[in-house]
């Protein structure tokens, strides 16, 4: 089976961002009930916003391995130390 | 396939798609913020029901299911698909986190719909009519009867036990 390259780029950030994340010690899912919960967590949003930037990318004309690849490690990286003092929780702001 | 044909079938799958997840995510449980209860409050005085007022409001208030539905097809529509609809999903996200909302309801919607709309795909549905299906799903709560609209909401709430505890 061939997987196109632009698919194995999509798995590299998606499967990059959750390593990342949590080795920066993001928890894996956010706390429960989940629905009312404001924590940052791997799966949502750092998985959903890595898939999301790169497909961003992609359509600009950026694609391959390395875009993939660096978009998994910079929106891990945005999620952890960023994405709070973006959009903050509502009472923090 | 028949475009009329497409736009019914696509106006039922946004409509279930956005009413369960957004059910399902607590909107009708309580108001986001201050104008959703507003709202709510008034559908109930008009003979409707206090969950499915909230439900309403927070729509109106924040980018929830419904948002994320029309934005994730419009994407996919304009970009392709499933770019445009993670594109959506990730700008939905965004909306939410603007409007003192965590996120969950549109990202979701978004995500769920992308499926969607690329499965149809398989068998000639085109994105455009998930664009004109979810004015017309949106058109059914929102824009006919809120009074009537709401006790669906509200009864289907309590169904999936998400009604509110608010009086």
């Amino acid at each position: 089976m061939i997987i196109h390259v632009n698919v194995l780029s999509y798995l590299l950030a998606l499967g990059l961002a959750v390593i990342l994340g949590l080795a920066l010690r993001l928890p894996l899912l956010p706390e429960r009930p989940m629905r009312y919960s404001w924590t940052i967590s791997v799966i949502f949003p750092t998985a959903i916003l890595a898939l999301g930037f790169y497909a961003m990318l992609d359509k600009l004309g950026y694609q391959g391995l390395m875009v993939g690849a660096s978009v998994g490690i910079i929106t891990a990286l945005f999620c952890k130390f960023l994405l709070e003092k973006l959009v903050p929780r509502p009472g923090d702001s | 396939m028949n475009e009329i044909m497409g736009i019914i079938i696509a106006t039922i799958i946004c409509w279930v798609n956005f009413v369960l997840i957004d059910t399902w995510m607590g909107l009708p449980e309580n108001p986001g913020v201050k104008g959703a209860e507003v709202i709510g409050r008034a559908v109930k005085k008009r003979g409707g029901s206090l969950a499915g007022g909230f439900f309403q409001g927070n729509i109106v208030c924040s980018p929830d299911a419904s948002a994320g539905t029309l934005l994730a097809s419009v994407g996919c529509y304009a970009i392709g698909i499933p770019e445009g609809g993670l594109i959506a999903a990730t700008l939905v996200y965004f909306g939410n986190r603007l409007c003192a909302d965590p996120g969950y309801a549109g990202t979701t919607g978004a995500l769920s719909i992308t499926v969607i709309i690329y499965l149809t795909s398989l068998v000639g549905m085109k994105p455009e009519f998930f664009i004109v299906g979810m004015v017309l799903a949106i058109l059914t709560i929102q824009g006919l009867a809120h009074p009537s609209a709401s006790r669906l909401l509200g009864k289907l709430a309590e169904k999936m036990g998400r009604h509110t505890k608010m009086t």
